[in-house]
């Protein structure tokens, strides 16, 4: 109830529009019944007329008629415009909301699960709540209305018969229901765990494809998959059959209350109580009138669907960030040299620390390397320097002051970087470049590519800077894309620059070209690289080692090649033939870590 | 129509229906079995009105037509009820075949031909795509049929009974095939153009999602969050344009039913009064008539509502096609039993493949394997390497050329039989949902336990295994633990172990792995290599020290051949790759 209320709310700017969309639903309804009400009505009094030759004032139900046809018509057509103009409305808020929402977590609280994932999952999040407006709160609306109303105008005539109409209404659009998502409840369950299931079994059966045909599996797959798969139609199918049957019963309380109503009715006229066009008119009413509960059931399935779906996309974005902005404005660093002084950081209470007692120094005019095996801590220390984390104990300055007390935009005008993670928009190379400076010149774009040593691929390309990237456009090669980013953090000209890996996939020409122009363009600025390229290492002043978070050594390279022995294995490792021919392959599926 | 894959996919899906024409005839029947009941409780109901209104009939008369009606109610219950399990199941059964179908169409394409899509769309496709093709099946294909039919029926009842209200609905009939095509093009128009842009407009969200790292790094979250605004506001403007147009249709199919209703309410009306002079009408078939006008839209207002499950079909099905209609190799019709020995040469004859036309993977590639070598595959990424050994494993098959496994040809012996002498260690290893048992016994289902934990100790995977609280049975993979990249590496070694095939083909991993693991893997590939042939990717100078031959693949062609310090000594490509690098050998 607290997630609808809070959904609700974030809806308040578009009432206007969603109460003229309301309104368009009554009148078509009014519409509807009054067409054939007063239709039956019209025919019953001519005729009793007709046959007793009483006069007759045919005028104004006959101009009622038209009216309600030309009505029905016009307010369908509104009611179909303005719900969907809302609907609109409200999605492109929702939109923004949730990425204004999501922004300040970046990166640190949407990497906890999986993102593609994640991302699939707020889009069908998304996309279910468009369903809130038009298929849950109009027709819930409309009920309560419809149903006051159509029962108040059958008090005027018989109370036993508004209360036998107000039972069939309520029993067709609020019981009925309910009783069938009870009984589906087991049935809704296993439809998911069991599409759960079959989705695994599919991607075991492409992604392992390989070792299954070798192993001589695959058609023990095959039989998995259509095992699954008939489990889960199974579950569909009685899911199908109680919808049926939801379907027949509705339509059937509808009659049962037609036939109730003329059992009550035909004494009345029989008595006098009631005239005989008043039987024609109310039977038609009777049958007419449940067209204002016939959505309910859709909105009782969708309710459960929609409210998960907030409350997942409410949990997301009400995750607590994981650096907290200071309130003050952020003070003026004294240059820019980084003083890293005994700084811890863990990414949980639970958690083991990431980064131990490090204590590190990176001023203008230097060049550093910070290397370590997988999960050393170097990525860590990366978003410990723009505030993508905060630090548990020791000190970490920019200029002179703490890092804490810097604003995290403020902080992250003066650090560019390229990491691995880097991401191209779809959109063009340029828009791509001048995300780093928007109001940067085509020469400064050229400088900052000729830089990276991606200028000629750009230059080839028949669109040049205004090659479209991503999906509907060029993709690039892991290198392409890697110098791209490169290009784009050099654009930025800030005093520090963060480079990750910067020459994986590139051709040992190419990736001494661009270290070299790096450390040329930083030469009075500081330069910090993540590599794992020996030719890379030897190049830098100085080298730090990392190891299970924790500096093990620094120094040049003459000096850790003499006296780290990690470092030497590690050097001596990376000679492998694969780096140095440049055949990494791009990444097609995630490791196997689930 | 304009685009040919809609159209094409249309007559898929229309094909896609005959094997399950009857159970469709069923719901038609049922349907249409309704409507007469429909017709027959608008008679009870009209011979009641007439009763009381203009015969002063008691409660006490009309019980026999009170408990006609009941049945009636009851009856068209059932009806429904019925209508709706048929349907279900005859989509049901073409949804399980089709999924049956498109999966072994996956499994004959094989892995080699589908590594460049992803496999998430391809699940999605299986799961989400043939969902959406119930829709059309179970509800559309019927609802075609009846709002022909039970418009028709209709007008056989109240032609006779009155044929000038007869004569109204008649008028408006013609118009029917009118409003379809109307509806269809409205959805159309609506589908094509607006689905691609809301398409557009939900990636770039999903994009500015996965990119809000970058965004924030350049202080741009601002900004992108005021272009998505600014699109989907865009698209509110295109989309209600378009709308407003799309839904004239209904609109008009609307304002026919009802102005058709009032008509002949009003018509009947005044020659129930007599005010015309001319078509006497008795009110109980006035009534009737007067009933049945609007069930005469029903079924058409229906279809308008289930129109949008045809476009979401056809839309689904595009995928669907491409997956099915996609060539492969077709296999030998008799092949042969793999040639005879305990090790195997292999030899290359000028083999060329190409993915796609013009983009040759391998050109005229000769090679050899002598039985029991240990053969490295070295090279620039796209040389060639993993298309090699995609052909030994049978995924691809030459374009031309031979490759021949003791002198006979590899594309005329049995597969399953040739892939039974060989063990496979890919790049990333698949592990699948279930235990780590399960996952191990891959390599030999029917292996015992002692075999089984030998396998696991030789491929160094028994410590890690051991520590797990459940042991062999812990369950990994999409829904179970986490392994990391070198225990995932270790369990396909134990795998290849169980296999203890005679030739072993390995993609060595390139992801730096921990040290630790990384000693350990390479400890289980030396142990793999004894005794049997080995042919590997190398990716570790390592590696490729010890093998005993050396093959350099440029451009799919075998540029060097021989063991490392000869290749050393020639100054080639892979002196170049190792030099490159200031790596002493």
């Amino acid at each position: 109830m607290r997630d609808l209320l809070r959904l609700l709310a974030l809806m308040r700017p578009h009432t206007g529009w969603m109460l003229l969309g309301l309104l368009a639903s009554l009148a078509t309804l009014v519409a509807n019944v009054g067409l054939l009400t007063v239709s039956g009505w019209f025919i019953a009094a001519m005729a009793v007329a007709g046959a007793s030759g009483a006069p007759i004032n045919y005028y104004t139900p006959a101009a009622l008629i038209r009216a309600f046809a030309i009505l029905r018509s016009a307010g369908r057509y509104v009611e179909r415009l303005v719900t969907h103009d809302a609907t609109f409305r409200l999605l492109a808020s929702l939109r923004v909301w949730l990425f204004e929402h999501l922004e300040p977590l970046a990166p640190a609280g949407l990497q906890r699960e999986r993102s593609g994932d994640l991302l699939s999952r707020i889009r069908a999040d998304i996309d279910t709540l468009e369903n809130l407006y038009v298929r849950m709160l109009i027709p819930v609306a409309v009920a309560v209305l419809g149903v006051a109303a159509a029962v108040a105008f059958l008090a005027v005539f018989d109370g036993g018969l508004a209360l036998l109409t107000l039972a069939g209404l309520l029993l067709a659009g609020v019981a009925l229901p309910l009783g069938i998502q009870r009984l589906s409840a087991r049935a809704s369950a296993e439809r998911v765990t069991r599409a759960a299931a079959l989705r695994t079994a599919l991607i075991d059966g492409v992604q392992g494809m390989g070792e299954l045909a070798v192993y001589g599996q695959a058609p023990t797959q095959a039989r998995l998959v259509d095992g699954l798969s008939t489990d889960w139609v199974a579950a569909q199918r009685r899911l199908a059959e109680l919808q049926g049957l939801s379907q027949a019963l509705t339509g059937l309380l509808a009659n049962l209350t037609l036939w109730g109503g003329l059992i009550l009715m035909v004494p009345l006229v029989t008595s006098g109580a009631l005239d005989g066009p008043g039987l024609a008119m109310l039977a038609l009413f009777l049958l007419a009138c449940f067209e204002a509960v016939a959505p309910l059931p859709q909105a009782f399935q969708l309710l459960g669907g929609t409210l998960v779906a907030a409350r997942r996309l409410f949990a997301i974005v009400d995750a607590r960030p994981a650096v907290i902005e200071p309130e003050a404005p952020s003070p003026v660093p004294d240059g820019f040299a980084l003083v890293l002084d005994g700084v811890s950081l863990r990414y949980g209470p639970d958690r083991p620390r990431a980064l131990r007692d490090i204590s590190l120094r990176l001023g203008p005019g230097e060049a550093l390397a910070l290397v370590g095996p997988t999960g050393s801590g170097k990525t860590s220390l990366v978003n410990l320097l723009l505030r993508f984390w905060d630090y548990e104990s020791g000190s970490a300055q920019l200029g002179g002051q703490e890092l804490r007390l810097f604003r995290g935009s403020e902080l992250r005008r003066h650090i560019a970087v390229a990491s691995q993670d880097s991401h191209l928009f779809n959109t063009s190379i340029r828009e791509n470049l001048l995300l780093a400076a928007p109001d940067a010149k085509d020469e400064a774009l050229r400088q900052a590519c000729e830089l990276a040593q991606v200028h000629a691929f750009i230059a080839d390309l028949p669109d040049g800077y205004d090659t479209q990237l991503g999906e509907a456009g060029v993709r690039l090669s892991g290198g392409q894309a890697r110098r791209l980013a490169i290009a784009r953090a050099l654009l930025r000209n800030a005093p520090i620059l963060i480079l990750d890996e910067p020459t994986e996939g590139l051709d040992p020409t190419t990736a001494n070209a661009l270290m070299r122009a790096v450390r040329e363009a930083m030469s009075d600025r500081s330069l910090l690289v993540i590599t794992h390229r020996a030719a890379d290492l030897a190049a830098m002043a100085r080298i730090v080692f990392l190891e299970q978070g924790a500096i093990i050594d620094q120094g040049t390279h003459r000096h850790m090649s003499q006296h780290c022995l990690p470092y030497r294995r590690l050097v001596e490792r990376l000679g492998d033939a694969a780096s140095a021919a440049g055949t990494i392959e791009p990444r097609r599926d995630p490791p196997c870590r689930v | 129509m304009p685009d040919t894959g809609t159209s094409s996919s249309a007559d898929w899906l229309k094909r896609e229906r005959l094997p399950i024409r009857r159970s469709l005839l069923q719901v038609v029947a049922l349907g249409l079995a309704g409507g007469l009941l429909l017709i027959g409780q608008a008679g009870l109901l009209a011979s009641l009105a007439d009763a009381v209104i203009l015969h002063s009939a008691t409660l006490a008369g009309l019980w026999p037509l009170l408990w006609g009606l009941l049945a009636v109610f009851l009856l068209r219950a059932v009806l429904i009820w019925a209508a709706e399990r048929t349907a279900f199941a005859a989509a049901a059964r073409v949804k399980l075949d089709l999924r049956r179908r498109l999966f072994a169409q996956l499994q004959r394409l094989g892995p080699a031909r589908l590594a460049g899509a992803s496999s998430g769309e391809l699940s999605s496709a299986l799961l989400d795509n043939v969902e959406a093709l119930e829709g059309y099946y179970a509800r559309f294909l019927p609802q075609m049929a009846l709002a022909a039919l039970l418009p028709l029926t209709i007008l056989v009842f109240v032609l006779p009974a009155d044929w000038f209200s007869g004569l109204v609905l008649v008028l408006t009939a013609p118009l029917i095939p009118i409003f379809m095509a109307l509806i269809g093009k409205g959805a159309e128009t609506l589908n094509q153009r607006q689905w691609r842009r809301l398409a557009i407009l939900s990636a770039r969200l999903l994009d500015g999602i996965q990119g809000l790292t970058t965004l924030k790094l350049f202080n741009a979250s601002r900004r992108e969050a005021q272009v998505i605004a600014r699109l989907s506001e865009d698209y509110r403007h295109s989309t209600m344009a378009v709308l407003r147009v799309a839904f004239l249709s209904s609109l008009t199919l609307e304002f026919f039913a009802s102005v058709s209703i009032a008509v002949v309410a009003v018509f009947i009306g005044f020659r129930l009064l007599g005010a015309l002079g001319w078509g006497p009408i008795d009110f109980r078939v006035g009534f009737f008539v007067l009933l049945l006008a609007p069930e005469f839209f029903q079924p058409l207002r229906n279809l308008a509502t289930q129109y949008h499950a045809r476009m979401e079909a056809i839309g689904a099905a595009e995928r669907l096609v491409e997956i099915l209609e996609q060539p492969f190799a077709e296999s030998v019709a008799s092949p042969r039993p793999v040639p005879p020995g305990e090790r195997f040469h292999i030899a290359f004859e000028r083999v060329s493949f190409a993915y796609e036309p013009g983009r040759a993977a391998l050109e005229e590639l000769s090679l050899e394997v002598q039985p029991g070598q240990r053969v490295a595959l070295v090279g620039p990424s796209g040389a060639g390497k993993s298309t090699v050994v995609s052909l030994l494993l049978g995924f691809l098959v030459p374009d031309s050329g031979v490759i021949r496994i003791n002198g006979e040809p590899l594309s005329e012996i049995d597969l399953a039989a040739w892939r039974s002498q060989l063990a496979w260690v890919p790049q990333r290893p698949r592990i699948f949902h279930g235990s780590l048992r399960e996952n191990i016994l891959l390599g030999r289902p029917d292996a015992d336990e002692a075999a089984l934990r030998r396998a696991a100790r030789l491929a160094r995977a028994d410590e890690f295994i051991e520590r797990l609280d459940q042991g062999y049975d812990t369950q990994v993979g999409e829904r179970g633990q986490g392994l990391s990249g070198g225990q995932a590496q270790r369990i396909a070694l134990a795998r290849a172990f169980l296999r203890d095939a005679p030739l072993v083909l390995l993609d060595e991993a390139t992801a730096s792995l921990d040290a630790e693991s990384e000693d350990l893997v390479q400890a289980g590939i030396d142990e793999l290599a004894r005794g049997r042939t080995l042919v590997v990717i190398a990716h570790r100078l390592s590696t490729v020290r010890d093998a005993d031959q050396i093959l350099v693949l440029d451009h799919g062609r075998l540029v060097e051949q021989g063991d490392h310090h000869t290749l050393l000594a020639r100054q080639g490509l892979y002196a170049g790759l190792v030099h490159a690098y200031g790596v002493a050998a």
